[in-house]
């Protein structure tokens, strides 16, 4: 059934036809408009502007200092296709995503696993769990800032730059900064899927785990065939906002860090041909040229957890 | 099978340590740092401090410019601004994100207007809009609006990064709690606002208290927006204004701020840990 049909329906089971419950109801949607407005406006009209601009600008061979931008189609995101320095970036981006949202879904798992039946010392375990994500991001970037890219000699900055080289001759160039980017988001991250899921499996009744324990024997199976499944639309849900996170932490470190993270990823090159370059056209374009991708992803997240979507039975 | 299971349970303490150590360990060498002395600082251990001073947090609240440590000179950074002006800017910010949040997600999940299932995805879809060049438009709008160095630019422009998410489980929550909850109140003949802030609201804090930390760690994790908007020093957060800073032995400095702007922050999540989750569950699983 479709979800207008089975909300008509529930209008219907809730007030019976009749003109004093149409009219109740028609009192019902002008006050839920109402309600929704703030929020609404808060969102789409801030956002309206913004991302209008974004996508006129990708249009246009917009420049700073330049001459007035001329419309020139979709010739910005063509050129892009042909590059291939951006496709070399868009396997970064897509390592850089896919690396760290199975790294967060793997910790967080593990973290909900470990907290999730009582034990002695739980609430401190849970505590420690839960600070890493607490812990306010933008202060912990400029400690990872002073950390892993230490300015000066102090008491870590030898072992950090050794650390550093032994990875970049080992991995190549620049590697080392890419991989404290990922650690500084699964940290952040992985505690907070972690909790998540933790609270999925608080309100999962044990029945379920334990009829479908008998089922299958295994310890490995057992989680592959009942653990996984029973957790997967809250599995989608963490995977969806950990990785919107990891690509705004991708920007904040990026800046950060003086923008001296040279390993190329779609954003952080589309920032640098905005800021740098001045190339707005074309950064616009190039920032905005996952956004299928994204959308693919957003859809196939929206299909798995549409159980949590449902209303109660 | 007894000498089994207390081997189980001896894996499980030893991952728990694990976990406990991994989770504190960035957050304890920070603390560590932000307690030694300069000399300390240079000659000593990354891991340990021999003679732990709370120097460099004095120095936070320090109303002079300069000061000396020995031999070194550094200049102090207005900390008590800094903490003014975040803590003014967060907790307008949450009241916003909060307030409208919990009104759509009781607009959508309770009263349902037409399509309601698509405003909540459209909202929730919002999340994709990529930050990295969003913030020149957006400095173009509080450009215009004439909120550039003002921290109403970040009210205005914080709750975009929250509501998305908050709605969505205000939502789920309303629409999985009983409607049988409210419906003594409205045969005694409350109204629906009165129902509303007397019986539903009380019994849903942990749902409030789930979307209010959410928001919370969205919004002290941004730092584009906040340096964006705000280019004046006096007017800045702690986490810009810190980051702002980029030389060498002012890192005393820095990581005694981040120590100290973060307290505050882990007290709240302490506190409200536990709620947390009870909230994540009830709006995603249960209703209450």
């Amino acid at each position: 059934m479709s979800h207008a049909v089975m909300a008509a329906a529930n209008a219907t089971i809730e007030h019976p036809s009749g003109r004093r419950g149409l009219a109740r109801r028609r009192r019902e949607v002008r006050t839920a408009y109402l309600l929704l407005a703030p929020a609404a406006l808060l969102v789409f009209g801030v956002l309206a502007y913004p991302v209008g601009w974004e996508v006129w600008t990708s249009l246009t061979s917009s420049f700073v200092g330049g001459s007035a931008a001329a419309f020139v189609g979709l010739r910005n995101y063509a050129e892009f296709v042909r590059d291939a320095e951006f496709w070399r970036a868009a396997a970064n981006t897509l390592g850089y995503l896919v690396l760290t949202t199975v790294l967060k879904l793997a910790l967080g798992i593990a973290v909900a696993l470990l907290l999730s039946r009582p034990f002695p010392g739980r609430p401190v375990a849970f505590i420690a769990a839960f600070l890493p994500w607490a812990y306010p991001g933008g202060l912990g970037l400029v400690g990872w800032y002073w950390f892993m890219i230490p300015p000066l000699h102090n008491a870590y900055s030898e072992f950090m730059s050794d650390l550093r080289y032994a990875t970049d001759a080992l991995l190549g160039q620049e590697t080392w900064r890419f991989l404290t980017l990922v650690a500084f988001n699964v940290w952040r991250g992985g505690s907070f899927v972690g909790i998540f899921l933790l609270a999925a499996l608080n309100g999962i009744p044990q029945d379920l785990f334990d009829y479908a324990a008998l089922e299958v024997r295994s310890g490995w199976r057992k989680f592959w065939m009942v653990t996984v499944p029973l957790l997967r639309p809250f599995l989608a849900l963490a995977a969806f906002l950990s990785i919107v996170t990891a690509v705004t932490d991708l920007g904040h470190v990026y800046l950060q860090s003086g923008m001296r993270i040279t390993y190329p990823i779609v954003w952080t090159q589309a920032f640098h041909l905005a800021i740098i370059g001045g190339e707005w056209g074309k950064a616009a374009a190039e920032s905005l040229i996952l956004l299928p991708v994204l959308v693919l992803i957003l859809f196939v997240c929206f299909w798995l957890f549409e159980p949590l979507e449902e209303d109660p039975l | 099978m007894k000498a089994a299971r207390r081997l189980l349970r001896l894996g499980h303490g030893a991952l728990l340590a694990l976990l406990a150590a991994y989770s504190l360990f960035p957050i304890y060498l920070m603390t560590i740092e932000s307690l030694k002395p300069v000399e300390e600082d240079v000659f000593g251990s990354p891991v340990y401090v021999r003679h732990p001073s709370l120097e460099w947090y004095a120095d936070l609240f320090e109303p002079r410019g300069w000061i000396s440590h020995g031999a070194l000179v550094t200049p102090t950074v207005p900390f008590l601004v800094w903490a003014k002006n975040t803590a003014i800017v967060f907790a307008a910010a949450l009241a916003v994100i909060l307030a409208t949040s919990l009104a759509a997600g009781y607009a959508l999940g309770r009263l349902r207007p037409p399509g309601w299932r698509w405003w909540r995805r459209v909202l929730f879809a919002t999340f994709l809009v990529p930050q990295t060049l969003l913030f020149i438009p957006l400095y173009q709008l509080v450009f215009r609006l004439h909120l550039d160095d003002n921290l109403l630019a970040l009210v205005l422009t914080y709750p975009l990064l929250a509501i998305p998410f908050c709605a969505w489980l205000f939502s789920a929550y309303f629409q999985k709690l009983s409607p049988e909850v409210e419906e003594s109140a409205y045969i005694e003949g409350a109204s629906r606002l009165s129902a509303f802030l007397r019986i539903v609201l009380p019994m849903s804090w942990p749902v409030v208290v789930a979307a209010g930390l959410f928001a919370l760690g969205v919004i002290s994790s941004d730092f584009m927006l906040a340096g964006v908007f705000l280019p004046n020093t006096w007017h800045q957060t702690i986490a810009v204004g810190l980051a702002t800073m980029d030389v060498s032995l002012e890192d005393l400095t820095v990581v005694s701020g981040i120590s100290m702007g973060g307290l505050p922050m882990l007290l709240i999540a302490g506190l409200f840990a536990a709620s947390y989750v009870r909230g994540l569950t009830a709006a995603m699983i249960e209703g209450a």
